[in-house]
């Protein structure tokens, strides 16, 4: 069994109230933070801990935090990005909602790092009962002391407020969030400026994600150093990963990242293998942004080593052969799955999400689920397949936000690998109507003997 | 419309939220607030007492209500269902459940049947992937959904009960 840092409490009866969660050692961050350390202290232990941003970049969040501009007499904000919306990914849902008080806990210890005395979180609009959840967690910790004026005679002031969102994949782009944050349309901004200088209504802002903040608590508890021996190089820690699609046991898991994908697949631990005893065919390891591996990629890297659930493993071999950790949402496709069906509902994703500002991306995304819409449906032309990768590759990096990247990289990597199963479609319009590709050359070794 | 006194001072605490002169900031929350007020949608009446509300131009309530997926513009049905149609939902039968809701209420995406009991959205990822395929219903969300669940839901509320 890994060791769990935020989800070890996480099935302790009761544990979503404040009794229970202070019983079982919750808030000695906030102590610990308040009573004996400066906010540099904080700041420094989350940088010795080798923390990456949770959300998707994984940015080192201390040294984010370090840039965070301090000018005399301007107001600071920590805005907790709560807006899970990329395909795939359900984490944070899961943390907010069965131990709440871990992320308000880690809220208060990184506003004071950060000097923040009026934090946000801002949670998408769908997730309206964990909002009211989380509400309920704020008021018990305010009415034990740990918010408010003078917390614990430290002279620190903090208040936390739940900001809903109301529907918008690209309010978890950071500056849409602010954005929407400020009660408007959720168009990203230009950067720089970045947040840090120019943030929530122009002052210095951190945006974090849910998993970040939470894991600032048990990093200040035992010390970033104690924090980073987890792990593999600078994957350091755990990291919670939502697997869904097609295996046995979807959900939630907190790994220690030094698991290997087979691992993580196979083992009765974790995802339990493929559902029904079907064959994996292919997988979307961090999240529907992310490249798509084939099964013989996902479990290898193309030099041959085991493929582990690392930063840094998941990506090797660039976009060529790897993928990315990104979010963490794991989207598992067993061999009865079709590669440009589900291709296609990601590209209509992007589509109905596009926020409209960049040309590249309102157009792009558009023309993207038509053409794929059309080889799905029987009328596609060998010719679309050059057009899909010409546009993706027009669209990448050639918009204000990195959402334009999200809407081509899957439609890249699913060419990339699965070209033959694009031509089948052309070639065998009827028949890719009633039946699948299957699983070609893409059969995972490891996969349960027919 | 107008909202009671209660409501007044719980948008007065939401206002509070934000510093001085961001009030602006309570618009989203507002809008929630307002539309449930209003039998699920968003008329321009409704929009113009939050842009009230909040001292701000009816354009700026507008174009955000706009914006958002969450914000009906239109008048629903008493029970949307929103059914998420994204790949993680679509490995777990997502099309043929919301193909089935179709035939079943003879209604299309965005439409409400003809006695005004049901509007089917269909929507993109609502961060459920792991419990699919499944839908949000109000404010709650209908997880591990099959068929045979959806009719019981269906049938539950021709008869009158909550469901």
């Amino acid at each position: 069994m890994g060791r769990k840092l935020l989800l070890d409490k996480a099935n302790v009866e009761g544990i979503r109230h404040y009794d229970v969660y202070r019983r079982e050692g919750g808030y000695r961050s906030v102590e610990k933070a308040l009573k004996t350390m400066s906010p540099d202290q904080v700041v420094e232990e989350v940088k010795k801990s080798g923390l990456r941003g949770r959300g998707g970049a994984g940015f080192p969040s201390g040294m984010k935090w370090s840039f965070l501009a301090k000018p005399e007499g301007v107001p600071r904000y920590l805005v907790c990005n709560a807006d899970e919306s990329e395909p795939g990914t359900f984490k944070d849902r899961y943390l907010m909602e069965f131990i709440p008080h871990l992320l308000i806990e880690g809220m208060i210890t990184a506003s004071y790092a950060l000097g923040s005395n009026r934090s946000y979180i801002y949670i998408r609009g769908e997730y309206w009962w964990v909002k009211e959840i989380l509400e309920q967690a704020i008021q018990e910790a305010r009415n034990a002391g740990w918010l408010g004026k003078n917390i614990l005679g430290s002279g620190f002031d903090c208040d936390i407020f739940v900001q809903p969102g109301a529907g918008a994949y690209i309010c978890g782009e950071e500056t849409a969030l602010l954005e929407s944050l400020e009660g408007k349309r959720g168009n990203p901004r230009i950067k720089p400026p970045f947040p840090a200088v120019k943030g929530l209504w122009g002052c210095p802002t951190v945006v974090n994600n849910v998993e970040t903040i939470a894991a600032v608590v048990p990093i200040v508890n035992e010390g970033g150093d104690e924090y980073a021996k987890i792990g593999i190089g600078k994957s350091t820690g755990t990291k919670l990963i939502s697997a869904c699609g097609n295996v046995v046991k979807p959900g939630v898991y907190e790994i220690e990242m030094n698991i290997s994908v087979e691992e993580f697949i196979y083992s009765d631990e974790y995802c339990g293998g493929i559902a029904n005893g079907k064959k994996l065919k292919a997988c979307i390891p961090g999240g529907s942004s992310v490249p798509i591996l084939p099964a013989n990629l996902l479990l290898k890297t193309a030099k041959g080593e085991t493929r582990m659930m690392t930063y840094e493993s998941l990506s090797d071999g660039g976009f060529a052969t790897g993928s990315m950790m990104g979010s963490g949402g794991f989207i598992v496709l067993d061999e009865d799955q079709c590669v440009v069906r589900h291709t296609y509902t990601l590209a209509r994703f992007y589509r109905h999400e596009s926020c409209g500002q960049c040309s590249p991306c309102r157009e792009g995304t558009g023309w993207m689920e038509k053409i794929l819409r059309n080889i799905e449906t029987g009328k596609g032309k060998m010719s679309d397949i050059e057009l899909l990768w010409d546009i993706q590759r027009k669209i990448e990096g050639n918009t204000i936000c990195p959402l334009g990247d999200a809407a081509a990289w899957p439609v890249a990597a699913a060419i990339r690998h699965f070209r033959d199963e694009f031509e089948w479609h052309v070639m065998h319009p009827e028949e890719a109507q009633t039946s699948n590709y299957g699983l070609a050359q893409y059969a995972s070794p490891l996969a349960p003997a027919e | 419309m107008k909202f009671s006194e209660q409501q007044l001072a719980e948008v007065k605490a939401l206002i509070a939220h934000y510093p001085e002169g961001k009030q602006k900031s309570a618009l989203i929350p507002l809008l929630h607030m307002v539309q449930k007020e209003n039998a699920g949608w968003l008329s321009a009446e409704a929009m113009d007492y939050v842009a009230s509300l909040l001292g701000i131009e009816p354009i700026e309530v507008y174009e955000v209500a706009t914006f958002y997926t969450m914000f009906n513009l239109q008048p629903v049905g008493k029970h949307i269902f929103e059914v998420c149609q994204t790949g993680p939902c679509m490995l777990r039968g997502s099309d043929e459940l919301i193909a089935h809701i179709r035939s079943k209420l003879n209604i299309g995406p965005g439409e409400t049947t003809a006695d005004g009991m049901f509007t089917l959205k269909l929507v993109e990822c609502l961060g459920a992937c792991g419990y699919a395929p499944m839908m949000q219903l109000g404010a709650n969300y209908r997880e591990h959904l099959t068929i045979e669940k959806v009719d019981a839901m269906i049938e539950k509320a021709m008869q009158g009960e909550a469901i």
